[in-house]
């Protein structure tokens, strides 16, 4: 018997390891290589031989304001674009889940944009919000709203909110589907008996819609947080960094550094803090979610 | 159907086995004659008049002349190639010769991957007297030399016939001209679209030096190790300031991520004027061929009509295998190359070819006068980080968050840092 187990053990292994050594190779190598790089000093003058420099990296990034401004957008970036989306998203989904006929039909429109290419998309952004653009033609010569142009993208905060409209945009489609089949998993029965019970709509929407489908609202809060601080082609695509860097992200900010400057330790130091953040983030979010559940329970 | 896949099989099956056979082929050792192959990585764009140039006449040509030795040319974007190179430093995997920016060759000499020329090669003296030496100046980094001109570029002043005439303008040859022009010549057309008398697409050296140095101002000492009373010299803050204002007034856009772009500005009567290099006459004769505009030399101030110059250096690296690379740069700075490369636009730096018939009528020919004036950026490894905070710090006077001197003098500060790194 034992010999068998051991035989076994011995197939799956074999079975595993092309997937593993792919996973070993390309994921886990070059994080610890990443890792390693984050604390050498790797630029222009140490291409060859990378000299062990501490935490001087992680020093130089934390004193630096541009890559405060980036980090503050990305946080600004992912505030803002994962409640939207979340909740349109949602909408959205129970929206198309009430319908009967043409069902299929909606939901394939709204998924389109997720499917269309990120940079496509920027450029038509781009081209939409560009000083002598579509929305500002739209704005001054048909609704007579303003009477010069907006300068909608050479601004901070302005740059930034059409890279999140973009966002939030692009991300409504790809909510709506997991929401959907979340909404399909809530018994319908709950439902009726709620109506028995006298509920409206509102009632059954707090009361029995959110609590159900809360494990896929963790899902898509924590993937969508994460999706946030990657957020890198819209940014690059539609203001590029500029003006001076004012709307650079974290990822744009670390491509930067890295290769146009040549700065592949403080790179390297920027992902990690990045990851960091995330990975507090991450707790923090389930954290939350754990207490809401035990205030739900308490209630109930 | 079944014929279909049949078919798709069949075509898979020759499309593997044709595959095998080459990479065979490829393999099989050829040891008949000892033949060395160099890699030249390059960026001239792939679909080119000069790539076509280099793999259809200069290099067979240097083959023939050289038997024994194959080039293998490998064509990359010009940003790709940059970073490229840097990361193949990291693996040991650099080719033998490369094209390169001489923007680049500070940060590649201080990463330790060029070979000094003037060190290892005995005949470098007689190769380099061939060539310019605004040119060669900027492949000298200390007191050694990284690379050989391979071809240099500069920009002028390019304006809008139309504009000009309706305005009642006179093309511009002094730097007052220059601002009293721009201004005259913005404000809104017979379409009632806004119209600017100038067109800047970037806020860095290779904007901004021009009016730096034609107001008499510096960004470095000669040395390139202090920066602190050279950009922050009352001419550099007059040159900056005037820049800032005439952008306030309207006269002046184009580094904007929603302005329009330069080329369709320019071709569409939106911008009159703007200070641009040899590649702008092929770009507008594809994209606007009915567009009547003129050129002429940067406008002189105070420090004289000074642009700023460009181009590439051809330089070679630590790994390369160095008589058969010599042989290849020599080849490449030669006269008949630099005629060839010439008929497509790249500006010889070989003094004897720049005396040839078809250098002198080319298209390029107003840009020969510029040269000789034109100045190159510091060449200093740390350049791309003070061009960013050039950058940065004229965005900061744009936005009003400092006065020009106060933006400056600070600028100053972080440069006379990044010089002494």
């Amino acid at each position: 018997m034992k010999t068998k187990s051991n035989k076994n053990k011995i197939q799956i292994f074999l079975l595993l390891l092309p997937g593993l050594a792919v996973f070993c190779f390309f994921t886990v190598y070059p994080i610890i290589k990443l890792f390693l790089m984050s604390f050498s000093k790797w630029d222009f003058t140490s291409m060859r031989q990378q000299e062990f420099i501490g935490l001087q990296n992680y020093r130089e990034v934390l004193a630096d304001k541009f890559f405060w401004t980036s980090f503050t957008n990305t946080i600004v970036y992912t505030l803002v674009t994962v409640p939207l989306q979340m909740i349109l998203g949602l909408f959205v989904a129970i929206l198309v889940n009430g319908i009967k006929k043409f069902q299929v039909t909606f939901r394939v429109l709204n998924y389109l944009p997720v499917i269309t290419s990120w940079v496509i998309a920027s450029l038509i952004f781009r081209y939409v919000f560009n000083t002598e653009g579509l929305l500002n033609y739209f704005l001054s010569q048909v609704l007579h709203v303003t009477a010069s142009n907006i300068r909608w993208l050479d601004s901070r905060w302005s740059g930034l909110t059409v890279a999140m409209i973009l966002g939030i945009w692009k991300g409504i489609g790809w909510n709506m589907v997991i929401f959907l089949a979340a909404l399909q998993q809530v018994p319908i029965d709950l439902y009726e008996a709620a109506a028995i019970d006298g509920c409206n709509g509102i009632q059954k929407f707090f009361k029995i819609t959110l609590p159900g489908i809360k494990g896929t609202i963790l899902f898509v809060w924590v993937m969508l947080t994460i999706g946030g601080f990657n957020v890198f082609t819209s940014i690059k695509m539609i203001t590029g960094g500029n003006p001076a860097h004012q709307t650079d992200t974290i990822l744009t900010w670390m491509y930067y550094k890295a290769f146009s400057t040549g700065k592949f330790g403080y790179s390297a130091a920027v992902s990690f803090i990045m990851a960091f953040t995330l990975g507090i983030m991450a707790i923090f979010q389930f954290k939350a979610m754990r207490n809401r559940d035990r205030e739900l329970e308490e209630i109930g | 159907m079944n014929k279909k896949k049949k078919f798709l099989a069949i075509m898979l099956a020759v499309v593997l086995l044709s595959l095998s056979a080459i990479a065979a082929g490829a393999m099989s050792p050829e040891n008949q004659t000892e033949e060395i192959t160099i890699d030249f990585w390059h960026h001239y764009s792939a679909q080119s008049a000069e790539n076509e140039t280099l793999v259809n006449v200069l290099i067979p040509k240097f083959e023939s002349e050289n038997p024994g030795i194959k080039v293998n040319a490998v064509s990359h974007e010009w940003a790709e190639l940059h970073n490229k190179i840097l990361i193949s430093a990291g693996t040991g995997s650099l080719p033998d010769v490369a094209r390169c920016d001489i923007a680049w060759l500070p940060e590649f000499q201080k990463m330790g991957v060029l070979v000094p020329l003037d060190q290892e090669m005995p005949d470098f003296a007689d190769v380099s007297g061939k060539l310019l030496e605004s040119a060669m100046s900027t492949a000298k980094i200390q007191d050694h030399y990284y690379g050989l001109g391979l071809n240099t570029n500069t920009k002028i002043l390019f304006y809008n016939e139309k504009m000009l005439k309706d305005a009642g303008v006179a093309v511009p040859t002094t730097m007052d001209e220059l601002i009293s022009a721009i201004k005259a010549l913005s404000g809104t057309n017979a379409d009632g679209q806004q119209v600017w008398g100038w067109d800047e697409p970037g806020l860095y050296g290779w904007n901004l030096c021009p009016f730096i140095w034609s107001f008499g101002g510096s960004l470095t000492n000669e040395d390139q190790t202090v920066a602190t009373g050279y950009i922050n010299s009352p001419a550099s803050v007059k040159a900056i300031d005037t820049f800032v204002s005439l952008y306030k007034e309207g006269a002046l856009t184009g580094f904007n991520s929603g302005d329009i772009p330069m080329t369709d500005g320019f071709g569409t009567n939106r911008y009159a004027m703007m200070l641009e290099g040899p590649w702008k006459i092929a770009e507008l004769q594809g994209a606007y061929p009915d567009l009547a505009y003129g050129t002429a030399p940067m406008p002189a101030g105070e420090g004289g009509s000074v642009s700023v110059l460009g181009g590439e250096d051809i330089a070679m690296f630590n790994t390369a295998k160095k008589e058969a690379a010599w042989k290849f740069m020599q080849f490449m700075t030669s006269d008949f190359a630099q005629i060839e490369m010439a008929k497509c636009g790249q500006i010889p730096v070989n003094k004897s070819a720049l005396e040839d018939a078809t250098v002198k009528n080319a298209a390029f020919a107003p840009f020969l006068e510029a040269i000789k004036t034109a100045k190159a950026r510091p060449t200093v490894a740390a350049w791309s980080e003070m061009d960013n905070e050039l950058n940065v710090a004229v965005t900061a006077i744009i936005n009003g968050e400092k006065t020009t001197q106060q933006a400056l003098d600070d600028l100053a500060g972080v440069w006379d840092q990044l010089l002494t790194q």
